[in-house]
């Protein structure tokens, strides 16, 4: 077998092609829109807000109506309820997002449990159900996908505006609100539309990962962005090889080599920081003793 | 400029209250700020002065009472609005170079979509080098030093279009060069007839402005600063033992302008220098 053989091997078959293809647009569109999730210091709500999506899923599986609309709602359900108890009352907002968070999650497994196939359901919902994506799951991911990719490159300005401070935002005329309410919009857009690639929980690895990692690399957003992207497409690439030779389940190792990459770049870059520093102190000592 | 632009006060204030949430930081005042000149706001630490400089920038709604800058709602006046951030104040984790940062002073020219234009660049690249940062363009904001970032700051303020400049303690804890550079901004920008409104704790800073208000939960005082910032008003703006047990104050007596009445009011700070406004 050659190498070639070796890599296209895990993708020869028509639903490992989709699981790529499905994994590549969520990867895509995750990462991008995560860069901004990542800038605004927003990954708790991340996290909760793919697990809130739970019961509208569930709900849409047990009553036969669109996932999609299902997980719009329960989206829209815990947007309005964290800010109706930041409102109402004086609590933060994670502990608002928490209490969502957990309420939200409890709701989704209580109403799976009322179908028969309880534990199939939860884990597809939850975990991805990456070989089994239809092309008419993929065509609907497809165009969420452009409508985040688009959205997150022309809303740069005020997006930028927002992650370097609301209150310079509003003065520079760029409705802060109003971003952050797209912001949530797209970042809602990107979880319902991997939910079945990836899943609503795994999705998180590469909302965050990606980003996390790119932010290390870049020196300014734009690169951030397309730094982003291309570590979100090689964790799919490498996760469904590994997944394939492993034998593990797809989203779990396309998540895990996302978060895995972010600890390698890290190391790496504070190794260099550390051999950089001693070579600058070699190179002084050099020179004192030149002097001397 | 038509003449009646140039008359309108750049804010009028009447029972204007300002509150966060439950907090009021500002109860019911009254105050005009002139068109040109630079105005400082006075008082002790959380008596409200950046609450009220961001109402000037719109960021704020009026609780209660009425606002008007530059004749409009101050939401509606951002345009023609300069706000200069605080140098502490420090997106953290956000990759941006100075550059950028300064760029973002032509958005509200540009709004969201449209593209910089040449004219564009030609004035990043003057306030940039107004400011002295154009050596740092390519530098990532969280490298530089708190003298340095207000100077960014400032040149992004200066990038904007604007008839009016609002500065959050511009000159608190900047090395002498920063502080220098920026005080020369403030005088430049007052001889170009824009209005230069900025917070301070220093007294020597309050007395070289044009008009002056004084807060305390409130606005105390507002009017030309040897009427605002007599003893009788500094004593109740900071309190009565503050100021009651010093034989030090000269502050209402000309004779002893700079007396060391300001130490009993602030705390040491190693780049306070005296940048009159009036030469």
């Amino acid at each position: 077998m050659t190498p070639l053989d070796w890599l296209a091997e895990p993708f020869a078959l028509g639903f490992q092609q989709r699981a790529l293809i499905g994994g590549v647009i969520a990867a895509v569109m995750s990462s991008t829109v995560g860069v901004w999730l990542v800038l605004r210091g927003m990954s708790f709500f991340g996290d909760a807000f793919v697990h809130a999506v739970l019961p509208g899923i569930a709900a849409a599986m047990l009553f036969d109506f669109s996932p999609y609309l299902g997980a719009a709602i329960a989206a829209v359900v815990m947007v309005g309820g964290i800010e109706f108890i930041h409102r109402q009352t004086a609590l933060k907002e994670d502990t608002a997002i928490g209490l969502l968070f957990v309420g939200m999650m409890a709701l989704g497994v209580a109403i799976i449990s009322k179908s028969p196939s309880f534990t199939g359901s939860l884990t597809s919902i939850l975990f991805g159900d990456t070989f089994g994506v239809t092309w008419a799951a993929i065509q609907g991911e497809a165009v969420m996908a452009a409508i985040v990719v688009v959205g997150s490159l022309v809303l740069y300005r005020p997006l930028l505006g927002l992650s370097f401070s609301a209150t310079k935002a509003s003065t520079l005329g760029l409705k802060p609100r109003l971003t952050h309410a797209l912001l949530l919009a797209m970042i809602a857009l990107a979880v319902i539309g991997s939910f079945q690639a990836v899943g609503t929980l795994l999705v998180f690895g590469l909302l965050v990962g990606p980003p996390a990692t790119a932010a290390l690399l870049s020196r300014t957003v734009p690169r951030m962005i397309a730094t982003s992207i291309l570590l979100a497409l090689a964790a799919v690439v490498v996760g469904l090889t590994l997944s394939y030779r492993l034998g593990t389940a797809g989203a779990a190792t396309i998540a895990l080599v996302a978060v895995g990459t972010f600890f390698v770049v890290m190391h790496a870059t504070w190794l260099r920081r550390i051999l950089a520093r001693r070579r600058a102190a070699r190179a002084e000592t050099r020179a004192q003793e030149v002097t001397a | 400029m038509t003449a009646s632009a140039i008359d309108t006060p750049l804010a009028e204030a009447s029972g204007l209250v300002l509150a966060y949430g439950n907090h009021v930081a500002m109860t019911p005042s009254d105050f005009t700020i002139p068109a040109h000149g630079v105005t400082a706001i006075i008082g002790p630490n959380g008596s409200g002065k950046s609450t009220l400089l961001n109402s000037l920038a719109g960021v704020l709604q009026p609780r209660s009472g009425s606002l008007k800058v530059l004749g409009k709602p101050a939401s509606e006046a951002y345009r023609q609005v300069a706000y200069v951030m605080q140098s502490m104040a420090l997106p953290e984790g956000t990759p941006i170079t100075v550059k950028e940062v300064v760029a973002m002073g032509r958005y509200p020219t540009r709004g969201w979509f449209r593209p910089l234009t040449k004219s564009d660049r030609r004035r990043i690249a003057w306030a940039m080098d107004l400011l002295d940062v154009a050596d740092l363009a390519r530098r990532h904001l969280g490298e530089l030093s708190g003298g340095q970032r207000q100077r960014v700051y400032v040149a992004q303020g200066l990038a904007q279009d604007h008839v009016a400049v609002l500065l959050d303690e511009p000159l608190t804890g900047l090395d002498l060069v920063s502080a220098k550079t920026i005080d020369d901004i403030i005088h430049s920008e007052r001889e170009r007839g824009h209005s230069v409104v900025l917070t301070t704790h220093d007294l020597d800073e309050a007395r070289a402005a044009d008009h002056v208000i004084l807060m305390n939960g409130h606005v105390l005082a507002s009017g030309p600063p040897e009427q605002v910032l007599s003893r009788r008003n500094l004593e109740l703006a900071y309190g009565l033992g503050s100021l009651h047990d010093s034989d030090l104050v000269f502050i209402d007596d000309p004779e002893h302008g700079d007396g060391p009445a300001v130490d009993a009011l602030n705390p040491p700070n190693p780049s306070r220098h005296n940048h009159r406004h009036h030469h």
